[in-house]
């Protein structure tokens, strides 16, 4: 009955932060939980997090020796006012925008997909075999490579969903160890049958024209962006408008409630599940067929992280997902260059995406509890 | 008067600006039960969690022993000697009984643990406690969990005793047994906190009782030397004594079980054999003690429990025994269910979309393309003012802060939005103080005059003598006999206790 202790305490929303509320007290200072924030306040409270991420961030980046001039210049200027970077920063944003939202859909229902990576190899491996096989007519190609990959990665999610449904077995765990079982069929075809037949490097063969997302006529930019964009928007009004959305709010706010008011919660959490599948497949796609034009062996590095990241920040929200995978894509971007000029290590750029989101997540104290003066 | 055990003065607090106490200011002395009544709402929790550590509160002064104490804590509470039984119980499902209770008391870490069951085991049978100490506490009744709670604050030694509604989910004979343990604690120099509605109770058990209205402490009086009139208008500030209504037009049977069995979580078959009909136009009411299967029973009917046997039909449909809570729901069901923060509400959602989910799923709020959110808030307001929800500070409030008796009320005003056929409520009026309860009654006995059937599952024998037309006694996972009301209650006791 732990659970269910808040009624009593009325006011707080959880037992356990009734103690902490008595508790934290800094000197003259309390904690008050706070019984709604409105909008604006928790923008404006996200905002300060992020503002707070991106400060830490800028200190660590110094220690290491760049300028604040230069780091300033990196991603405010080079970014912001070249063509040519802000094209990069948007091809950067589609991919990572369909993982967040792949991550999103399954979080809404409280279905923890971590196995993102594996569903976008799978996904392009889908892809890729229609490609290499020239499968169908070539103007309905890349419709039918679309819906191969969103149909492998949904594939992959099957029995990861299912074995969660039928049998309660945990899906962080089956999501994540499938991830190995992709990364090494990858890893098969690219050293195997589908090496590709001109240079013999472990990589598929070029995809044809055809088989390309064609570029839309402004900088490097390919259709990857207006598909993402689409895929945002379908996702917002499933999520927030329909009646399946409102479905899975329930059931994330209280599964047995949802099942007790007779909501499809297994049909809800299976379908949303499987729908996070097929978009992080078509991930997948769209790193392929849109940046790389063959299947590689890393495409779909550091997507699954950042997928859930995105997740994260934007709330589950597919609007909100749009900005923050904008925002990750410019760190990408700008670290790629602090790499090439600065001799940063790689792995700074990850260190960055932690402290934003331990900054993020920081911040969600603010919107729930107030500090006061205690006398 | 001796020098108070604990004192409590002009103590406030608030909660985002609203005060839930306004200087309110109450003692207790050993040796004596001192009984806190008021409304839900009135500040009885919140100032009793202030006493436990769980609340600090803005301004005033607490003294124990006559001692200025700053308690900051549930840990310092518990130093002090304060123990708290709440009203919804502070336990760890997955645990048993005695885990919990080490959990709580910190003993028995190393080697202790078997000295501390038996020190449990003993208390258990000095109260004259059955409980099953080993099985996990989730498996376990409501009632069951209380005595789990009270075994837990007794054994960790508190000598200041609060007790947050104890006897809302226990029987007659159990609550009697139980106050009369909290007299022998209070014989034995224990300051004892009885927090109730129940007027009766404080007639018989208490020494003193303090009245509490809107976050203040009214009046401190001799239970002895008023009448239950007066202390009710000291609560309410008017008389609203509730009597019985009979029902006026039976019709058929609606919802007829046959040998319905039902499994707990743990496998373990506690519905045996439940057969009865529920009639168009009555309440039928369900006595019983808890943990005999009238959860499962309440569970089976809303849809969230398969039965392994028997048959529900349902009049004019047929059998609808492997039908979920969907298909129920279409054919006119809605339930009342006992753990309201489980099976009833979101907490984490709005007021208005705790309300509409059943108007969404129905399709009373557009289709599948779009939920009409505008429609939404717009019905949940009308029924937040028909049903006297109270406490919406805006439709936009988490449902987890309104308090037990308004939760109820949104609970009722969602279900009865459709014009029922059949009513599942179980444990109604749990927690409620009277005039929420009596809210709840009338509601209850509105539809049934509306030509539902109305199945009243409650463990409290007062609610199901008041509402009900017949009366099913529920023992051992069967329904061993039925009354017709007027009914005898010895003979309901009787029955309750002995198996067929």
């Amino acid at each position: 009955m732990a659970d269910i202790g808040h009624r009593d305490m009325a006011i707080l929303s959880k037992p356990e932060e009734a103690g902490n509320t008595n508790r934290a007290r800094i000197g003259r200072l309390g904690l008050e939980s706070r019984q709604h924030a409105p909008g604006w306040y928790q923008a404006l409270v996200l905002a300060g997090g992020v503002l707070a991420g991106l400060a830490v961030s800028a200190l660590i980046l110094m220690a290491s020796g760049i300028g604040f001039a230069e780091l300033a210049n990196e991603f405010v200027v080079a970014i912001f006012t070249n063509a040519q970077n802000v094209s990069a920063v948007l091809t950067q944003a589609a991919p990572l925008l369909i993982a967040g939202l792949a991550a999103a859909v399954a979080f809404r229902v409280r279905f923890w997909n971590i196995g993102i990576e594996g569903q976008m190899i799978m996904g392009s491996i889908a892809a890729t075999a229609v490609a290499i096989g020239d499968v169908g007519p070539e103007w309905a190609r890349l419709g039918l490579m679309t819906l191969a990959a969103a149909l492998g990665g949904l594939a992959w999610m099957l029995l990861p969903a299912l074995l969660r449904i039928r049998l309660s077995v945990n899906e962080i765990i089956s999501t994540l160890l499938l991830n190995y079982v992709a990364f090494n069929l990858l890893l098969h075809l690219l050293y195997g049958p589908w090496k590709d037949p001109r240079s013999s490097f472990p990589y598929s063969q070029q995809f044809d024209a055809a088989e390309r997302l064609a570029p839309i006529g402004w900088q490097t930019l390919t259709y990857a962006l207006p598909l993402a964009l689409v895929l945002a928007a379908l996702c917002w009004w499933l999520l927030n408008v329909s009646r399946v959305g409102f479905f899975t709010r329930v059931i994330h706010a209280n599964p047995k409630m949802a099942a007790a008011m007779g909501l499809p919660v297994v049909a809800v959490t299976l379908g949303a599940a499987l729908l996070s599948g097929a978009l992080a497949g078509v991930a997948g796609f769209a790193v392929s067929a849109g940046v790389e034009y063959r299947m590689t062996q890393s495409f779909f590095v550091g997507y699954g992280f950042s997928g859930i990241l995105i997740a994260f920040m934007a709330r589950n929200n597919p609007l909100g997902a749009v900005l923050v995978a904008l925002f990750v894509a410019t760190l990408f971007v700008a670290s790629q260059s602090l790499q090439v000029f600065y001799q940063i290590p790689g792995s700074m750029v990850q260190l960055i995406q932690a402290v934003m989101v331990i900054a993020v997540a920081s911040s969600e104290f603010f919107i729930r509890f107030r500090i006061r003066l205690v006398r | 008067m001796t020098q108070p055990a604990l004192d409590l003065a002009a103590v406030s607090k608030s909660f985002d600006g609203f005060p839930a106490l306004a200087g309110a200011s109450f003692s207790v002395a050993a040796g004596e039960v001192h009984a806190l009544l008021g409304e839900n709402g009135a500040g009885k929790s919140s100032l009793m969690n202030v006493a436990a550590g769980l609340y600090r509160p803005d301004s005033g002064v607490i003294r124990v022993d006559g001692r200025e104490v700053a308690i900051d804590g549930p840990v310092a509470a518990k130093r002090l000697g304060i123990g708290m039984v709440h009203q919804h119980y502070k336990l760890v499902k997955a645990f048993s009984a005695v885990e919990n209770i080490l959990l709580a008391c910190g003993k028995g870490r190393f080697a202790g643990a078997a000295a501390v069951e038996q020190a449990i085991r003993r208390q258990a049978e000095a109260i004259g406690f059955q409980v099953d100490l080993r099985r996990p506490v989730g498996a376990l009744s409501v009632a069951e969990q209380q005595r789990v709670e009270i075994l837990k604050v007794l054994v960790e030694g508190a000598r200041i005793l609060i007790l947050d509604e104890p006897s809302a989910v226990l029987t007659d004979k159990e609550a009697e047994a139980l106050l009369g343990m909290m007299r022998q604690l209070a014989a034995q120099g224990a300051a004892v906190v009885l927090v109730t509605h129940k007027l009766g109770e404080v007639k018989r058990f208490a020494d003193r009782v303090t009245v509490m209205r809107g976050g203040r402490t009214i009046a401190t009086a001799d239970p002895k030397a008023r009448t239950v009139a007066e202390l009710t208008s000291m609560i309410v500030g008017e008389l609203v004594a509730e009597k019985r209504h009979p029902a006026r037009d039976v019709g058929e049977p609606i919802l007829t079980l046959e040998g319905v069995a039902g499994c707990r979580a743990d496998g373990h078959r506690v519905l045996a054999d439940a057969s009865f009909a529920l009639r168009r136009g009555e309440i039928y009411g369900i006595a019983g003690v808890g943990g005999n299967g009238q959860t499962e029973l309440a569970e089976i009917l809303m849809g969230v429990r398969k039965p392994v046997q028997g048959r529900i039909a349902i009049d004019g449909t047929g059998d609808v025994t492997h039908d979920g809570a969907s298909r129920r729901r279409d054919l006119g069901l809605a339930s009342i269910p006992a753990d309201r923060q489980t099976y009833g509400l979101a907490g984490e959602l709005s007021v208005a979309d705790n309300y509409a989910v059943q108007a969404v799923r129905s399709g009373g709020l557009g289709g599948w393309m779009r939920v009409d959110g505008r429609a939404a808030q717009a019905q949940a307001a009308t029924a937040v003012s028909a049903f006297e929800v109270q406490g919406v500070r805006g439709l936009r409030q988490k449902a987890s802060l309104l308090s037990g008796g308004n939760a109820q009320k949104l609970v009722i005003a969602r279900e009865f939005a459709s014009q029922p056929r059949i009513v599942v409520a179980h444990s109604p009026s749990r927690g409620l103080d009277m005039r929420a309860a009596g809210a709840v009654h009338r509601r209850l006995r509105e539809a049934r005059d509306a030509g539902a059937g109305v199945l009243l599952i409650s463990e409290d024998l007062d609610e199901v003598m008041l509402l009900s037309d017949r009366i099913g006694v529920m023992s051992g996972g069967r329904i061993v006999r039925e009354f017709d009301t007027p009914a005898d209650r010895q003979a309901i006791g009787t029955a309750m206790v002995h198996h067929g």
